[in-house]
């Protein structure tokens, strides 16, 4: 195996792809990306078993065919340590891959292609067409609310719903939910409920752009895969059931308050700092025209704050994890965010001003 | 000056088997293990020991000694629910409560009004709310600390109340057998011995530093206990459940208005103890008040743990208003308190599915 490369054409790649390639990994061969060069087409795929990322690069060329796998993070830490004008060639001598860039020279350590683990191609069962934009919209106005870790397995990822002329995201830790939804032409008699997992959101996230390219999606039983431009994006599912969203979506809330999202996110973010760095709660008050917040710590310090906002419904005392109110102020993007409650112990609805198609719940804490 | 009272109950599980089957009062009985296998005896009541029978003894001696000795299965859970309920009674005086075994314990009642503050007084209270309350009889020791408690417990047992106030510490301990102190066994009383010392004042009267060469830590601890000292403070085993502070008024107080300087600085005191609580766990403020027929109302509310504060004046003023509402008489005590959670109580965040 041995092609040339500009140093820019391959940088980005190898950076992107590294993404995916985890740090700590139980096979080496893990740690490593599989550069295929066959058919005059070079192609870098990295993946962490759950994820995979292929790029075919741009403008190499090949002067031998062939395939090895080389330490990712060091591959892709030389290329951005080189000169942007540097072409930079790539070769399999031996059990070793040189790269010589001038008079730059290194030798990496290889493991042999057919360690590297295969995922299974073209799962195409169903076919979604998105405006890449939009999709990358929704995936960012939800993926906040996942869970990590989470003995319930079926949280740490984000349910994607394709329904009769609609695709909705949501995404929960048993706390707070964020639901986004789009139109779609698509036309289907059942609904298809599929869990892509956290890092598969991540990494489809990054891929995508704010464009308004079409981007199609192909939905299996087992996994979901993507072509964006030079990449293609596999991801493993999770197998298990979401819970029902719906049934958590508040419904009967009467009191309604609008207020300016960044003065108070600005409030909740100055309150949070004498909140209990784990428990990280805070009293709202919702009065006519005016909420205020209050905030301690085991350190008996204090904070107390309000702003004006629009609210003529009746006193109300209730209790928030300051941190999950400001994830949603963070991603809603409107100048107004809508709140709606009812009671102390029931959820709060929160809302872009702009009728965007995305909702967020939140639990409030225990009074 | 701490004001200790050390409860034991008087041969308690044979106490608790008389209760319930009187006709073993009049006859030697012991609880315990079978004295035909290799049991032994847990505890005797009094007429056994006329035999020389006590406690730890095997069973098949105890049956060599006192032939008619009636053995009892222990039955754990009966003496248990004694224990709880004499703990009820402690905790009306006190919560500063340190368990030492189902039928013993250690009540700090420093902060203790009722009785004009008397310890003594408290004591005896308690051996009488048992007697009534739970039928049994218990002996109590008062004393400035639980070293000194202890024996004084044991000083006229049963149903024995002795006290060793604190100008009475140094004459008592003069001439206490070193053979009392807690932790002194046959083999430290013999070397003791070897030393010529066989009170606490030949303890004092000895090269110290020859004692601490001698026994070591534990030397420097005898040295202590021989002048009556022991700073141990009663160290409540489960988590505190609540913080209050009572007082009993020297007049009866038939207004709020009359309250008010009383109540203002017994709530100062109270946010002197709760300074020391974790506020993310205290989950509610409540009020006691005693009226001058003897009979106690309380009132409480909860609080939004970790978000509000307790500390609202106005709130206890509140409940005290509303208490006192149910009965037209003056008070003559009023408690302050607030109650605790435990950990657990630390994660107030609700969950969305359930």
């Amino acid at each position: 195996m041995k092609f040339s490369i500009s140093r820019d054409d391959i940088l980005s790649p190898l950076q992107i792809i590294s993404g995916v390639v985890e740090r700590k990994q139980t096979m080496p061969v893990l740690s490593n990306i599989l550069v295929v060069a066959e058919q005059g087409q070079v192609s870098l795929t990295g993946t962490n078993m759950e994820v995979e990322l292929v790029c075919q690069l741009q403008g190499a060329e090949i002067s031998a065919e062939g395939r090895t796998t080389i330490p990712a993070r060091k591959l892709a830490d030389i290329c951005r340590s080189l000169p942007s004008e540097a072409t930079v060639e790539l070769s399999l001598e031996g059990d070793k891959a040189h790269l010589r860039a001038g008079k730059s020279h290194f030798k990496l350590a290889t493991l042999p292609a057919d360690q590297f683990p295969n995922t299974e191609d073209n799962p195409q069962d169903i076919e979604v067409r998105f405006s890449e934009g939009d999709f990358k919209a929704m995936l960012d106005a939800t993926s906040f609310a996942m869970a990590q870790q989470d003995v319930r397995y079926y949280l740490n990822g984000m349910l994607l719903e394709i329904g009769n002329q609609y695709v909705k995201t949501v995404s929960t830790d048993g706390h707070r939910l964020a639901l986004a939804s789009v139109d779609t032409v698509q036309v289907l008699q059942d609904k298809l409920q599929v869990i892509v997992p956290r890092k598969g959101v991540q990494e489809f996230s990054r891929l995508l752009s704010d464009s308004d390219n079409e981007v199609a999606v192909f939905i299996g039983d087992n996994h979901i895969q993507s072509q964006i431009g030079n990449y293609k994006f596999t991801s493993k599912l999770i197998d298990g059931k979401f819970p029902e969203y719906d049934r958590v979506i508040p419904q009967g809330g009467d009191k309604i308050m609008i207020a300016d999202r960044e003065s108070l996110k600005a409030m909740f973010t100055r309150a949070s700092i004498l909140s209990h760095e784990n428990i990280r709660g805070i009293q709202l008050h919702l009065t006519p025209g005016q909420v205020q917040v209050y905030a301690n710590n085991p350190e008996h310090e204090q904070a107390e704050d309000s702003i004006d906002v629009m609210y003529d419904g009746p006193e109300l005392q209730i209790a928030f994890n300051v941190g999950y109110l400001i994830d949603v102020l963070n991603t809603i993007k409107s100048d107004s965010v809508k709140m709606t409650l009812s009671n102390a112990s029931s959820s709060a609805l929160l809302e872009s001003g702009d009728e965007d198609g995305c909702l967020y719940v939140v639990m409030p804490m225990r009074l | 000056m701490r004001k200790i009272i050390h409860i034991d109950a008087d041969a308690f599980y044979a106490s608790v088997e008389e209760r319930d089957n009187p006709a073993l009062k009049t006859q030697a009985i012991a609880v315990g293990g079978n004295p035909n296998g290799r049991g032994v005896v847990a505890t005797c009541n009094y007429i056994a020991r006329q035999y020389g029978v006590h406690s730890a003894m095997p069973s098949s001696v105890a049956l060599r000694l006192c032939p008619q000795l009636v053995f009892i299965r222990p039955r754990f859970e009966a003496y248990r629910e004694a224990s709880l309920a004499m703990h009820k009674v402690f905790r009306q005086y006190t919560d500063l409560i340190e368990p030492l075994s189902l039928d013993e314990a250690y009540l700090d009642v420093s902060q203790c009004t009722e009785f004009h503050s008397s310890a003594t007084l408290i004591a005896q209270a308690i051996q009488n709310d048992i007697k009534s309350t739970v039928d049994l009889s218990v002996s109590a020791g008062v004393a400035p600390n639980k070293f000194l408690a202890k024996i004084a417990s044991d000083w006229n047992k049963p149903a024995g109340l002795f006290v060793i106030t604190p100008d009475q510490v140094d004459s008592f301990v003069a001439a206490l057998p070193v053979t009392k102190i807690n932790g002194v066994g046959k083999v430290t009383a013999q070397k003791l011995k070897e030393m010529n010392i066989e009170t606490c004042t030949d303890i004092r009267n000895y090269d110290s530093n020859k004692i601490i060469e001698r026994f070591g830590k534990y030397g420097k601890r005898l040295l202590e206990l021989a002048n009556g000292f022991d700073d141990r403070p009663v160290v409540t085993e489960r988590q505190r459940k609540s913080l209050s502070v009572e007082t009993t008024f020297s007049s009866d107080i038939s207004s709020l208005k009359e309250l008010s300087p009383a109540f203002y600085k017994q709530f100062e005191q109270l946010s002197e103890r709760v300074s020391k609580a974790n506020p993310n766990l205290i989950l509610g403020r409540y009020i006691k008040l005693k009226f001058n027929d003897f009979t106690q109302t309380t009132m409480d509310e909860a609080i939004h743990a970790g978000i509000e504060d307790w500390k609202s004046a106005d709130s206890f003023i509140n409940m005290i208003e509303k208490a006192w509402e149910r009965k037209d008489l003056p008070i003559r005590l009023l408690g302050l308190g607030v109650r605790i959670g435990n950990n657990k109580n630390d994660k107030h965040q609700l969950d969305l599915f359930d």
